[in-house]
């Protein structure tokens, strides 16, 4: 039977841990899975699934890649789940318009719907970069991927934006 | 570098800082610099969603030894392993959850699989080897001898189970990773089956040791356990 204490001590450095990446978490999976209702369920998915196996988190420095990998695993068990399919731009539900609600700025709206429709493939290693300050190793990594076809998707994925916002 | 190689390679990663060379001479790609750059400033603040307030779900009571001590599952009995064998259901990371009350948290088997909880990078699904050097720093030669032929190696990194360092290897199968523990502390009276939602795997019983192999439930783990059993020498 554990201590009360070592209880305390557990909670606390999940806690800690969560709040400190709770944001990126929840971006993540609302990027990967486009849909603001269901990056809510995969991320409480995620953080249950975080707490159950938390023992085994050797070191805190790793918890952001440790939590962001169990986000990617739980968006792809939901979608497995649910056998989703692929979102029609012009036919949103309200739960994927939501990610998209308007902002006070016009740039960022359009940028926003401009990233929205990139492909999964272009996408998600974009979110990484940019909004996880990951190295293109890293991204590698965490999607299977030479370092190469990192390269070549984040490439792309600008040249997209780029031409698209150019034609705003 | 000419200006295709600079624009992709900027495009790529906008804080590239190569080519400086091409960079002072081409006032096109300056201007195409400032540009992918600026870029990217409406790329981080699109991206930036508002996000929730946090709500953690209701978290369940767990035990924190799950990965450690295994001293009052030796011992048991062959009788009593195969009725753990049959009650004991695990799950991890791809869907796992205990299935059947009876498992304890002391078994072997539920520490492997808890064990794949904290391993999420080994569950990715990759061409790219680890390095010989990675392997032989892992696979120390007082804990065995092993050659390549059940696959190609992505993974490997000491773990510790039951209080012993214990090879963490991954081969890539037809259906994604598996995971391979050689643990020739570990010994277990005969092959222990593990099931989860989405994974099966097995802990063969291997000289006086034993090897955990886990893969996705569609995999084809026997050719990989015959492959992994004749591969794998112990040295202990």
């Amino acid at each position: 039977m554990q201590s009360s204490k070592a209880v305390a001590g557990r909670r606390l450095r999940f806690d800690q841990i969560v709040t400190v990446f709770h944001q990126d978490m929840y971006r993540y999976a609302a990027w990967l899975s486009r849909d603001k209702a269901i990056a809510e369920d995969v991320v409480q998915e995620a953080l249950l699934r975080a707490w159950k196996s938390l023992d085994a988190l050797r070191d805190d420095a790793s918890a952001k890649q440790w939590l962001l990998t169990i986000v990617r695993r739980e968006n792809a068990r939901y979608f497995e789940r649910k056998r989703l399919e692929t979102v029609d731009i012009d036919n949103l539900t309200v739960s994927q318009a939501a990610l998209l609600a308007t902002v006070a700025d016009e740039d960022i709206d359009d940028m926003r719907q401009a990233i929205y429709e990139l492909d999964d493939d272009y996408r998600e290693p974009l979110v990484l970069q940019v909004l996880m300050g990951y190295s293109t190793n890293e991204i590698a990594e965490q999607m299977g991927l030479k370092r190469g076809a990192v390269l070549t998707r984040l490439h792309r994925a600008r040249a997209r934006l780029r031409e698209r916002m150019s034609t705003q | 570098m000419n200006c295709e190689e600079y624009r992709k390679a900027i495009s790529a990663e906008p804080s590239f800082d190569g080519g400086a060379g091409h960079l002072s001479e081409c006032a096109s790609c300056q201007a195409y610099r400032a540009e992918i750059q600026a870029l990217e400033q409406r790329i981080g603040r699109a991206l930036a969603l508002d996000v929730p307030e946090l709500v953690l779900p209701e978290l369940p009571d767990v035990e924190p030894d799950n990965v450690v001590s295994l001293g009052r599952r030796r011992g048991l009995s062959p009788p009593t392993w195969l009725a753990m064998a049959a009650t004991v259901a695990v799950a991890a990371v791809l869907g796992v959850r205990l299935i059947g009350g009876g498992a304890g948290n002391e078994s072997l088997a539920d520490e492997v699989l808890a064990h794949l909880d904290g391993e999420p990078r080994a569950l990715v699904v990759t061409d790219i080897a680890v390095t010989d050097e990675q392997l032989h720093e892992v696979l120390a030669p007082d804990i065995a001898q092993m050659d390549h032929s059940a696959g190609l190696i992505t993974y490997a990194r000491n773990c510790v189970i039951d209080g012993h360092d214990v090879p963490h290897l991954v081969i890539q199968g037809r259906e994604g990773p598996v995971t391979i523990l050689l643990m020739p502390e570990e010994s277990v009276d005969a092959p222990v089956p593990l099931s989860g939602t989405n994974v099966k795997g097995v802990i063969l019983p291997v000289g006086k040791g034993s090897i955990a192999i886990i893969g996705e439930r569609d995999e084809h783990l026997e050719d990989i356990q015959q492959q992994v059993v004749n591969m794998v020498t112990w040295t202990t």
